[in-house]
């Protein structure tokens, strides 16, 4: 069996390593499974600490945008930024014509919102036994005035993202199906069922009255949209609010 | 006109696509130079660059990998053009404040700190790996080293970091 110092040595190289042999030794030993569970608290605000704030006006120069003028930014910046700049431009003006022409603009719905945030943090999609810690998990939930039951399943994710001009919780619920993701989203309402299937991810955003919507998807092929369903009931009935 | 709507359609899908990947483009830039302004040089090359190279991406799936080999090679490219002044770290955390303070935890500002301290050769593995969701298999086919390099230094990171951030260590093993 594999011995304490092996462990915390692929743990600090890896926290969320699958392996089964860490997840044997985890159950078997106390002392490592403490020091998991403090480790994983680092971890998340690891997480957070790199996920430094972005201007939010930045578009992509092939997008037609330019940042925002920043009095910070040194000198040494702006003058190298304006050569390209000039290029960028002319890139855009043959794009903005183009643009007046597309036909398939992405539309700016909840879901297609939801699945472009789920693509920014691929990372949360691993399938795992190690729970978020009790404490991590409760710093995420109380701006939104919950708290989760055990019902809920394995939290093994759980970060407050900006959507929307929000932060919202954003967790991953470890189900027989595999990994979930679950988004609370207080802020928006939805009057009946949303259903989607979009860019590899399929789910569902119910409506969860007083308190908004629940996001839930899943990715890949399986599992199918009425296993979602009933996750989404799940999750939704493990939550207790707070407020 | 068939050929044209395509045409415009992918142009669309493309730049949907560098819109969502733009924030951690970014945050990778940052971590990788330490300089706001110099991330978003890179990062704005890095776009300019893939705009003129979208059909050389065959999988919209590996968009993410592929915009990191430009971004590091924009990164070693702006070495070229200029010489930089080494800065003092402290000095570092200063001037990149309004970059590091501005999330709501303002406790996460000493890891931060601790962070542009580490060195490089850790910093970045590390980067990859909690932000960006590399697996180990990943992070060495970028950074052009073996999968027990990559563990190495991920282990020597964390433990770096731990120490700085003066977490207890005790029970932390020995290499």
């Amino acid at each position: 069996m594999m011995d304490c110092a092996h462990y915390r040595r692929s743990l600090l190289a890896d926290p969320r390593d699958p392996e089964p042999a860490l997840a044997e030794h985890r159950e078997g030993c106390g002392e490592c499974r403490l020091y998991t569970e403090r480790l994983l608290h680092f971890e998340s605000r690891l997480h957070r600490a790199l996920r430094v704030a972005v201007p939010d006006s930045a578009v992509p120069p092939a997008a037609g945008g330019r940042p925002a003028p920043d009095r910070t930014m040194p000198l040494r910046g702006r003058a190298s930024r304006r050569g390209w700049l000039a290029m960028a431009a002319s890139v855009l003006l043959a794009t903005a014509v183009a643009a007046g022409l597309w036909l398939s603009v992405p539309r700016s719905s909840l879901a297609s919102d939801v699945v472009t945030h789920m693509r920014e943090e691929p990372d949360a999609w691993r399938r795992t036994d190690v729970p978020v810690p009790g404490r991590a998990l409760q710093d995420v939930l109380r701006d939104s005035h919950l708290r989760l039951t055990a019902q809920a399943g394995v939290v093994s994710y759980a970060n407050s993202c900006a959507f929307r001009g929000h932060r919202v919780p954003h967790l991953v619920v470890q189900t027989e199906s595999g990994p979930v993701t679950v988004m609370v989203l207080v802020h928006e309402r939805v009057s009946e069922p949303v259903e989607f299937d979009e860019q590899g991810y399929r789910g569902v955003i119910v409506s969860v009255p007083g308190h908004g919507s629940l996001a839930v998807l899943t990715r890949g092929p399986t599992p199918g949209l009425e296993t979602t369903l009933h996750i989404a009931r799940r999750v939704q009935g493990s939550i207790v609010w707070t407020d | 006109m068939k050929d044209q709507v395509g045409g415009n359609q992918k142009r669309a899908r493309f730049q949907a696509l560098c819109q969502s990947l733009r924030p951690d483009l970014l945050r990778f830039a940052f971590w990788l130079s330490r300089d706001r302004a110099l991330a978003e040089d890179v990062v704005q090359e890095t776009m300019l660059r893939a705009w003129k190279a979208q059909d050389s991406l065959l999988d919209e799936a590996a968009a993410k990998p592929w915009f990191l080999t430009i971004i590091r090679r924009e990164y070693a490219r702006s070495f070229e053009r200029k010489r930089f002044v080494t800065v003092d770290v402290d000095e570092l955390v200063a001037r990149e404040e309004p970059m590091l303070a501005a999330a709501e935890e303002q406790d996460l500002a000493e890891l931060r700190a601790a962070l542009l301290k580490l060195p490089d050769e850790y910093r970045e593995p590390l980067v990859l790996q909690v932000l960006m969701g590399f697996s180990t298999a990943e992070i060495a086919r970028e950074l052009n080293l073996s999968g027990a390099a990559v563990l190495t230094r991920l282990f020597r990171a964390r433990k770096q970091l731990r120490v700085l951030c003066g977490e207890d260590t005790s029970l932390d093993p020995l290499e």
